[in-house]
């Protein structure tokens, strides 16, 4: 979750008042205890007002980008899921724009604006696991951390500046004292993580989702790196500590402290894995076919597995998986290609470009006839479609 | 180290010298993209001095974010059609000898999204074409970048000749620009040769 | 290599802060052969781009909402004046019951992406294009299918105005002070720059823009913001603006070229 240690470092995250006085509406087990929650917080200090200032702007850029998916009842839905994952009390404050980028990531900014890109959408496998997300960066945000954290960079970087100045005043090498100081922007920001990684935890287990699924998300994230990884020829980068330079914990203690947390936690209930599948089902053709295009082999076809493991390969996930292959493209993955593409068939996939993939893996692999049978039963089926100029060409040669 | 330190933390700006655009003129224009490429555009043009790779040239009437025509000049098998950025964790597709002549598309889509953030791409339309008698594919589409709210449209024409890729492209912003300068790019698209 | 990079990464803010400083450059536009018609104007003000904070010691950006909310009042006051002095009208941009926020959206957007080429590939010599040094050529636009927007139906003009004002922290300027000290090591205190541009809302045409890198008037008072708004509408076509003295006295002339 690089991408989301990015956000979240600079300038994602936090308001809501400590200070509020409505008490806890839900049933507070020992060890759930949630922060007191006061609604329409107004920020208070300059520093803050600034903040949320910067926040409103990026809030109306978000609204009318063209990258919002405005498709009917997804957003209501995340609402839905989050509202589930802290309550209905505490959501109520907060708008969420669905987001068509492929990263593995979500965010929240000072004012209540949470977005939701489609790359989580894509990698969870059930509401329990996107909530978990959810509820980690809602935990940013009743903790105030973009205030607190731009508070800290600005100390540390003016300290940088001064011991700079200094040491052209003085003529003296004062890297390693900066260093020092940069250092602790990004330890910072590993304890901000962690401080959300466990408020969130306690949201996942007062919520009726399972308290075990926080740490199943790191895992799972690591696994799809070690992944994308092997399939580049490189090797794995876990390790259980976080260097200098990183602004988050590592995956895998994150996934360690959760576990164990959440082991003294009450186990919680159903993950709704089969809501969260049918939820997402019109969107999953879209969002696959933008990981195809990143080139990440390994990574995509840990991820069909993944979901494949939770919900069985459906078509939608066996044409995917024969997109993958074909775009890949050696021999012998064109051959694999043309075999999912069939399963994909059998499991009931109707879409007619299947018959025009399968024909072209089929004649990049050197089976021309079958090829052209494959084209013309798309043509055939598509005969306006925006390509059949340059298929029908295809198959004329 | 020191300077660079002491450059940063003070934030001293740090201007580089930029090369200078140059003129298009109308007329025969050979080694396009330092290749076989060559063209006899009857507009004018400016030629950007930045490059994106050794064999990618770029050309705009009014600079690149709202006009913007890039010739790929004959891209070998094995290679990106633009320099990498980051080798190791962005790698980009490469050009491959076996490739169909429909994987073009696909291949400029996924460039897009990986290196130039494009995250919302459709290719809408392709047809068979030649590009100075070779058999080439002409194909439209449509792209927004996660770093501007323009939504853009592109057109374009490519072929593998001798097993490397020869492309041409042409984006605008779909409001007003891309409609306006098309015809000036399919002018200059009629007079490609290799 | 790495400690470079990361520290490059720490610091970047500090750059962006201060980035542009050393290129100052100060141009006005204006379509040749352009002129207000004459009588009144109406002049639809486009959600202005208004960002007001401090610039920290170490260089850091620090939105301040007071500020920018002041300035946000300041400058429409200033800005109203001002045309008020020309014998024209400032009406705020209002999407009323249009239901075109998101496609005006894209056309400040657009509007955003035109300012910045004319600045990159027209004002700043370094990276100008062959086709935009020509004398008296300022070929501009975003198009005439911006007449057929209802909500901004009964404008003559759109006004897009873009600010952006960090003044530096006291902490900034004794940082200042003191590097005058040190050999090679220049501080720069504050950031002060912005553009204006007026697009004709017949044609589409932009007719005049102003960029300014170093921008004078404190946004924050009145009075400030009074001479700002007169540097920003500096060349501003039409009778010559009211403008105090300090400011370069705007002009009608295209002073676009070298």
């Amino acid at each position: 979750m690089r991408a989301l240690s990015r956000l979240a470092l600079c300038g994602a995250a936090a308001s809501l008042a400590m200070l509020g006085t409505t008490p806890p509406t839900r049933a507070a087990e020992p060890g759930l205890e949630l922060p007191a929650y006061s609604h329409a917080y107004e920020p208070r200090t300059v520093d803050e007002r600034g903040v949320w200032m910067e926040a409103d702007e990026a809030e109306r850029g978000l609204r009318d980008s063209p990258l919002r998916i405005r498709e009917a009842g997804l957003e209501a839905y995340l609402r839905e899921v989050l509202c589930r994952e802290v309550g209905a009390d505490r959501c109520a404050g907060v708008r969420i724009y669905a987001m068509e980028i492929p990263g593995f990531n979500a965010s929240m900014m000072a004012n209540g604006t949470m977005q939701v890109w489609s790359g989580l959408l894509l990698r969870s496998r059930s509401e329990a696991e996107l909530a978990a997300v959810l509820g980690h960066e809602f935990a940013h945000f009743e903790l105030r951390h973009s205030l607190t954290g731009f508070q800290q960079r600005r100390r540390a970087t003016d300290a940088i500046a001064w011991i700079g100045l200094w040491g052209a005043l003085a003529n003296s090498d004062t890297s390693f004292t900066q260093n020092i100081i940069a250092r602790g922007i990004y330890r910072y920001g590993r304890e901000q993580e962690t401080d959300a990684d466990l408020l969130g935890l306690r949201y996942a287990a007062s919520s009726g989702y399972p308290a075990s699924t926080p740490a199943e998300v790191w895992k799972n994230l690591m696994a799809e790196e070690d992944a994308s990884a092997a399939g580049r020829n490189q090797k794995s980068k876990q390790k259980y500590t976080a260097g200098y330079f990183d602004s988050h914990p590592t995956a895998l203690n994150r996934s360690i402290y959760l576990a164990e947390a959440a082991a003294k936690m009450p186990a919680g209930g159903d993950a709704r894995a089969r809501e969260y599948r049918a939820a997402m089902a019109p969107y999953l053709p879209r969002f696959l076919a933008a990981q195809i295009k990143r080139n990440d082999f390994g990574g995509t076809e840990h991820i069909l597995q993944s979901i494949a493991a939770a919900s069985g390969w459906s078509p939608d996930l066996l044409f995917a998986r024969a997109e993958l292959y074909r775009t890949r493209g050696n021999p012998r993955d064109l051959q694999v290609a043309a075999q999912y593409y069939r399963e994909a068939r059998a499991a009931g996939y109707a879409g007619p470009e299947l018959d025009r993939n399968l024909g072209l893996a089929l004649l990049r692999n050197g089976q021309a006839e079958e090829g052209r049978q494959s084209l013309n039963a798309y043509l055939a089926a598509a005969p306006e479609a925006g390509d059949a100029k340059m298929i029908r060409a295809l198959v004329a040669n | 180290m020191k300077r660079l330190l002491i450059g940063l933390s003070l934030g001293l700006a740090v201007v580089a010298p930029a090369s200078a655009n140059s003129l298009v003129t109308a007329g025969p224009r050979p080694h396009i993209a330092e290749s076989r490429f060559s063209a006899s555009p009857t507009d004018e043009w400016n030629r950007l001095s930045r490059k994106d790779g050794k064999n990618v040239e770029i050309w705009t009437r009014d600079g690149d974010q709202l006009n913007k025509v890039t010739f790929f000049g004959g891209i070998p098998s094995g290679k990106p059609l633009v320099r990498e950025i980051d080798k190791k964790h962005q790698p980009l597709p490469k050009v491959a000898a076996d490739m169909l002549i429909t994987d073009i598309p696909v291949l400029l889509e996924s460039t897009y999204r990986i290196q130039y953030a494009v995250t919302q791409m459709e290719v809408d339309s392709q047809e068979p074409a030649t590009l100075s008698g070779h058999k080439a594919i002409r194909f439209t589409y449509r792209f927004a970048r996660e770093d501007d709210g323009v939504r853009r449209r592109g057109e374009a024409i490519g072929a593998f000749v001798d097993g490397q890729l020869y492309l041409v492209t042409y984006e605008a912003p779909a409001l007003y620009f891309f409609d306006k300068d098309v015809e000036k790019y399919r002018k200059l698209a009629a007079t490609l040769a290799l | 290599m790495k400690i470079t990079r990361l520290l490059r990464a720490a610091c970047a803010v500090a750059i962006a802060a201060t980035g542009m400083s050393a290129v100052a450059q100060e141009k006005t536009g204006n379509k040749p052969g352009f002129a207000l018609a004459p009588g009144t104007a109406r002049i639809v003000l486009m959600r202005p781009t208004i960002w007001v904070g401090e610039q920290s010691t170490g260089g850091m950006a620090e939105p301040n909402a007071d500020w920018t909310m002041q300035a946000r009042e300041t400058i429409a006051r200033a800005l109203a004046d001002a045309q008020a002095g020309l014998g024209n009208v400032v009406i705020s941009y209002d999407e009323g019951s249009s239901g075109e926020g998101a496609l005006v959206s894209e056309y400040s957007q657009l509007f955003g992406a035109v300012a910045e080429s004319v600045i990159e590939y027209q004002f700043f010599s370094g990276n100008r294009l062959p086709t935009k040094k020509r004398k008296d050529s300022f070929d501009w636009g975003v198009g005439g299918d911006i007449a057929r927007l209802k909500s901004l139906e009964g404008g003559d003009y759109a006004l897009f105005i873009n600010v952006h004002d960090e003044y530096g922290s006291t902490g900034r300027k004794i940082l200042q002070i003191v590097s005058l000290f040190a050999p090679g090591a220049a501080v720069t205190s504050g950031v002060h720059k912005g553009h204006a541009g007026l697009v004709d809302l017949k044609t589409g045409e932009l007719v005049w823009l102003n960029a300014d890198q170093q921008m004078g008037g404190d946004v924050r008072t009145a009075e400030g913001a009074a001479k700002r708004v007169s540097q920003l509408l500096e060349g501003f076509p039409g009778r010559p603006a009211e403008a105090p003295a300090t400011a370069a006295a705007a002009t009608a002339s295209p002073t676009t070229g070298e």
